[in-house]
């Protein structure tokens, strides 16, 4: 294991930090638990927007992973001990590529956990329409990693501008702006879920697996090279 | 090794480094300066850790910046002491030996532990070590790799004097090996006991550089203004001109005597001999700029 990536990860794991994730990921389980009980079950569309799309993949996903990538180099450089790490012979690649594989690996197990379970309950152990709402919000969650580690590099108050692109974009702007949704994570998050189990979603933005899987690619990559890219210029405290 | 040459660095309006060029040889140098004058901006873009607005800093014939290949030939220990809490001090030395590529991993660790005296608090967290105890497994974390340069910035903060002792010695027996050490501090003595050469920086600007032993003695041609409260300030004056460690001597509107002296040494022992022989009483004797700042001030203007 990479010295970068335990060091990142144990960084990661405080107990505190744990216990929120843990609370916000139970949030849409239990929410999906109670309404599925209930005699008023929602049809699929409704249960999507709601639960998946605004709960899930909006609001929950984006909280946790924002709340734990924005850190992974963000402390380092609050307590400006990132230098340790960038007066090392390492290529910046290999300080930039453990970051963020210890940012997904402690945030997926908290998205992926709770969307597993919420679609576990909602879609009666439906193994197609699980497997799409647990892959959609893994790739949903590396997504939102790659762009929130690289705002951890750009701004001290990564977690603030975090929150309002959160709130307002993604959650605001790309609900009711057509024009937006095209440029939101959640958007093509949604967008693969639709094309991995198209008999039970149904795909209203036309966007088509294809599209979302390469959309999902380019956007990974591209704040990957702007993260490998800002920490070899950036001036290191 | 290490050349630094015509650089600058601004931000925005306000020049902290200005056109600095010097060489730093094997053996110990120290880059001596008061708060704020720009050693640690000046160390930053030496390390590659912040770029230049102008000029250029190689190391080993190579450009610093964005260079990591470099890096494992070099071990900084930069001023601020924040340390990983939750790590304990062999983790964070062996943590800092994986990033550096050591091969004998174990050997490199406990040798540096070792160098810096701390066999008996390595399993630790660090979070629990004193101030001096921190600056000492830093250390340990820099020469894991047994670099061929090292650049301190302010290493003794926090150490107590039998560890500055200590770490003079270890750095001196580093040098004899053939290292290259950078080391900074605001403070003339602690530099004095291990620096061969001296870099002066005030203001941003390479005010003097050179062995020790001239910055030294222009230091010991500075005038020195000290002010005397005395019983007869007049009487005192009157006498005290005539003594040949006095330059020249005024009388503040509140009635002490300021004196100008080049040779402060002798004034003490005839200022209190001369006020016994003509029965003035002194109150109060006290050098009015005796402060660092004044000190690198003198040798700027000269």
């Amino acid at each position: 294991m990479s010295a970068v990536f335990s060091l990142t990860l144990r960084q990661l794991t405080g107990r505190w930090r744990l216990v929120i994730m843990s609370v916000l990921a139970t949030m849409p389980v239990i929410f999906t638990a109670l309404v599925v009980r209930s005699d008023s079950a929602p049809f699929v569309s409704a249960f999507e927007t709601v639960v998946l799309s605004t709960m899930l993949a909006g609001s929950i996903a984006p909280l946790i992973v924002v709340s734990i990538a924005s850190v992974a180099f963000g402390n380092e450089v609050d307590d400006r001990t990132l230098a340790n790490l960038t007066l090392s012979p390492l290529p910046r690649w290999q300080i930039v590529g453990p970051k963020l594989a210890a940012a997904v690996a402690v945030a997926a197990p908290f998205v992926v956990g709770s969307a597993f379970l919420t679609s576990f309950f909602a879609f009666n152990r439906d193994a197609t329409a699980i497997a799409a709402v647990t892959t959609s919000a893994f790739v949903g969650v590396l997504m939102y990693a790659s762009l929130f580690v690289w705002l951890g590099l750009m701004t001290k108050q990564a977690i603030a501008v975090g929150l309002v692109y959160i709130v307002l974009w993604e959650g605001f702007f790309s609900g009711y702006v057509s024009g937006i949704r095209f440029l939101s994570i959640r958007h093509y998050a949604a967008a693969l879920m639709h094309g991995l189990d198209p008999r039970r979603f149904v795909d209203d933005a036309h966007v088509g697996l294809g599209v979302a899987i390469a959309v999902a690619v380019v956007v990974f990559a591209v704040f990957v090279l702007l993260s490998i890219r800002k920490l070899r210029r950036m001036d290191v405290p | 090794m290490i050349r630094v040459d015509g650089v600058s660095r601004w931000f925005g309006n306000v020049v902290a480094v200005s056109d600095v060029t010097f060489d730093v040889a094997p053996g110990v140098t120290g880059l001596l300066g008061p708060n704020g004058a720009g050693k640690t901006t000046l160390l930053r873009m030496m390390t590659g850790l912040a770029d230049v607005s102008d000029g250029a800093v190689t190391m080993f014939g190579e450009p610093v910046r964005d260079n990591p290949p470099l890096y494992g030939r070099i071990g900084v220990m930069s001023e601020h002491e924040t340390v990983y809490g939750f790590m304990k001090g062999r983790e964070f030395v062996r943590m800092m030996g994986r990033l550096r590529g050591v091969s004998d991993l174990d050997a490199a660790v406990e040798r540096a532990i070792e160098l810096v005296g701390l066999e008996h608090a390595a399993h630790l967290p660090m979070g629990t070590y004193s101030r001096g105890m921190r600056q000492r497994m830093r250390l340990a974390g820099v020469l894991v790799h047994d670099p061929e340069v090292l650049i301190l910035d302010e290493p003794l903060n926090g150490a107590d004097p039998r560890q500055r002792v200590q770490f003079q010695d270890l750095l001196r027996r580093l040098a004899e090996g053939g290292r290259t050490i950078l080391l900074s501090s605001h403070i003339l003595e602690e530099v004095e006991q291990v620096a061969d050469t001296v870099l002066l920086i005030v203001n941003g600007k390479l005010a003097a550089s050179g062995g020790f032993r001239a910055i030294r003695a222009a230091l010991d041609q500075r005038p020195y203004h000290v002010r005397v409260v005395a019983d007869a300030p007049r009487e005192l004056a009157a006498e005290v001109v005539r003594l040949p460690s006095v330059d020249a001597v005024n009388v503040d509107p509140d009635g002490a005597l300021i004196l100008l002296s080049r040779n402060v040494r002798d004034l003490q022992i005839e200022l209190p001999r001369l006020a016994q022989r003509a029965s003035i009483g002194l109150r109060r004797v006290e050098p009015l700029d005796d402060s660092l700042e004044s000190v690198f001030g003198y040798l700027v203007e000269h």
